[in-house]
């Protein structure tokens, strides 16, 4: 699941003047190629830079993604739900490993991610600084938040990184289970009784916003972001994701009787766009920055687990303890 | 302060908001070593890489490869994992050249030593496990595997071990993935709604 939209950060322009030229034209040439960059290739500094930082975010999302979803295994209706939920949480946790160790084959161990992400320095998807009240909240995660991840990953898939891309073909391979368990248990609240009905409408109202912000802002066309789309680091424009999205799942929230909470949402039939309201992006800002919901929450968890499992690995590190038998 | 949340079992956990930061600055203690895991989908089939793990042994690493890579069980016949750190790791080659082309040694026919080959036949793709030479070192094992492994197909990366350093899964203990009839709760196949959306719309109709 899980990986947003992100937010490259910007470069100069000197760095990429300081490459070697003829082993640029190589490396270019070979993506040019469609072949796939492995870990011991040359390559740019600002490719390496912007990969470990995609992928990380990407692994921290899956981690903190899994918390909403995973608070609610316990209150999952049914012994099959607690089921699929832990399973998915699982997957979820899974992949995570799988991006850390793609990112780690660029030069940032896992540890540094990890403390890093504990201690605020690293971002993960905006999404999972909201809470998730109701049972219907983590049915509309596991449905419209992973099918959100989906677009991003199936895009991302086919970039020019070899071990991001082994990793997310693995990643969407369990998706597709993830996607068919969420809109089994969305079908099921909406087509149920009055009261499922309005606790999942209720949900898609609080959670249509940040799902809008999910894929980040339109993207600024910038020289900067034309390389990264050259380079085959960044697949699809934010945009793009998001028109991908609204194409596939609105009519598929509104098969159901649901409404989504956006008077303008429509799609042009000149166009063939679809039209919303535009996303606030102050709020969007605000809450990336720290000030969301479940931000302290979230992190606290995380550094909470890392703290208290640190006996644990510090065991396993120093097998030297030998067995003794009790005296009496 | 306290952390309260909407999760009870969260709130139980008394966490104190704003830490002494110094407390999570992690030093390389808790970094584990990397072992990469290899799969075999099916009897018969080549054993092809799958992903690595951290493990602070072997065992470990067997064990969190089996729930990594296999817990799945319908895809999966066998596993095994050897230590990153265990594996040569040949130069790159790209655009249609072979590897091989550029191993000028002959083998030094001293086969004191069992070494397999994995080879990657497509960049982006997987390893998948060729077969296995007998030589007295890695280069040699490199020289062997030009001579019994080359063909017309170029081969862009190789990956040579010694058998000993590998830890497979044994083959009486097979059915430990045989867990499909339990576990379809696992499988987007065991999600079918399509009938209660028609249902739905035709009485809405």
């Amino acid at each position: 699941m899980y990986g947003g939209g992100n937010v490259f950060e910007t470069m100069k322009a000197t760095a990429l003047a300081d490459e070697d030229p003829i082993l640029l034209a190589a490396f270019e040439a070979r993506i040019d190629r469609g072949e796939k960059i492995e870990p011991t290739d040359w390559m740019p500094q600002l490719y390496r830079k912007q990969l470990i930082r995609m992928i990380e975010q990407h692994a921290h999302s899956e981690i903190i993604g899994s918390l909403p979803e995973g608070t609610w295994i316990t209150r999952a209706p049914g012994f099959k739900r607690k089921l699929a939920l832990m399973a998915k949480v699982q997957d979820e946790v899974g992949h995570a490993q799988l991006l850390y160790s793609a990112a780690e084959t660029l030069g940032k161990p896992r540890e540094e991610m990890i403390t890093d992400l504990i201690n605020g320095k690293s971002k993960y998807s905006n999404i999972f600084n909201y809470p998730a009240f109701t049972w219907a909240d983590s049915c509309f995660i596991s449905w419209l938040v992973d099918a959100g991840a989906i677009v991003n990953q199936i895009a991302n898939s086919k970039g020019s990184y070899g071990p991001y891309c082994r990793a997310l073909e693995r990643i969407c391979a369990e998706e597709s289970f993830h996607l068919k368990y969420g809109h089994h248990c969305v079908i099921h609240l909406a087509t149920g009784t009055k009261t499922q009905r309005e606790m999942m409408q209720a949900a898609v109202n609080r959670w249509w916003a940040p799902m809008m912000h999910f894929f980040g802002p339109s993207d600024k066309i910038s020289v900067h972001s034309e390389i990264l789309m050259k380079w085959k680091v960044k697949m699809a424009s934010n945009d793009e994701c998001r028109q991908q999205f609204l194409d596939m799942y609105v009519p598929k929230i509104w098969e159901l009787g649901l409404t989504v909470p956006d008077e303008n949402l429509k799609k042009n039939t000149v166009t063939g766009e679809w039209e919303f309201t535009e996303p606030d992006w102050e709020e969007f800002k605000r809450v990336i920055n720290g000030d969301g919901p479940c931000n302290a929450e979230r992190i606290a968890v995380r550094r909470t687990a890392e703290e208290r499992g640190r006996w644990v690995r510090e065991a396993l590190l120093a097998p030297k303890a030998k067995y003794v038998a009790p005296l009496a | 302060m306290i952390l309260k949340s909407l999760d009870p079992r969260v709130t139980r956990l008394s966490i104190e908001l704003s830490p002494d930061e110094s407390s999570v600055a992690k030093d390389g203690l808790d970094q584990f070593e990397t072992y990469e895991a290899f799969v075999q989908s099916k009897e018969g089939k080549p054993f092809e890489h799958a992903g690595p793990v951290h493990a602070p042994n072997e065992e470990m690493a067997f064990l969190f490869a089996k729930e990594q890579y296999s817990r799945r069980g319908m895809f999966c016949n066998a596993i095994c994992v050897i230590k990153t750190e265990n594996i040569k790791v040949s130069e790159y080659t790209d655009n249609g050249q072979d590897i091989y082309n550029l191993v000028t040694d002959h083998p030094s026919g001293n086969e004191n030593e069992s070494f397999e080959i994995f080879h990657l036949m497509k960049r982006g793709k997987q390893h998948k496990h060729e077969g296995s030479v007998l030589a007295k070192d890695f280069d040699d094992a490199m020289a062997m595997a030009k001579k019994e492994f080359q063909s017309d197909k170029p081969v862009f990366n190789v990956w040579i071990v010694k058998s000993a350093h590998i830890m497979a899964s044994e083959d009486e203990d097979k059915d430990i993935w045989d867990t499909l009839k339990e576990k379809q709760y696992r499988e987007a196949t065991d999600y079918k709604a399509a009938d209660k959306i028609k249902a739905f719309k035709e009485n809405q109709a």
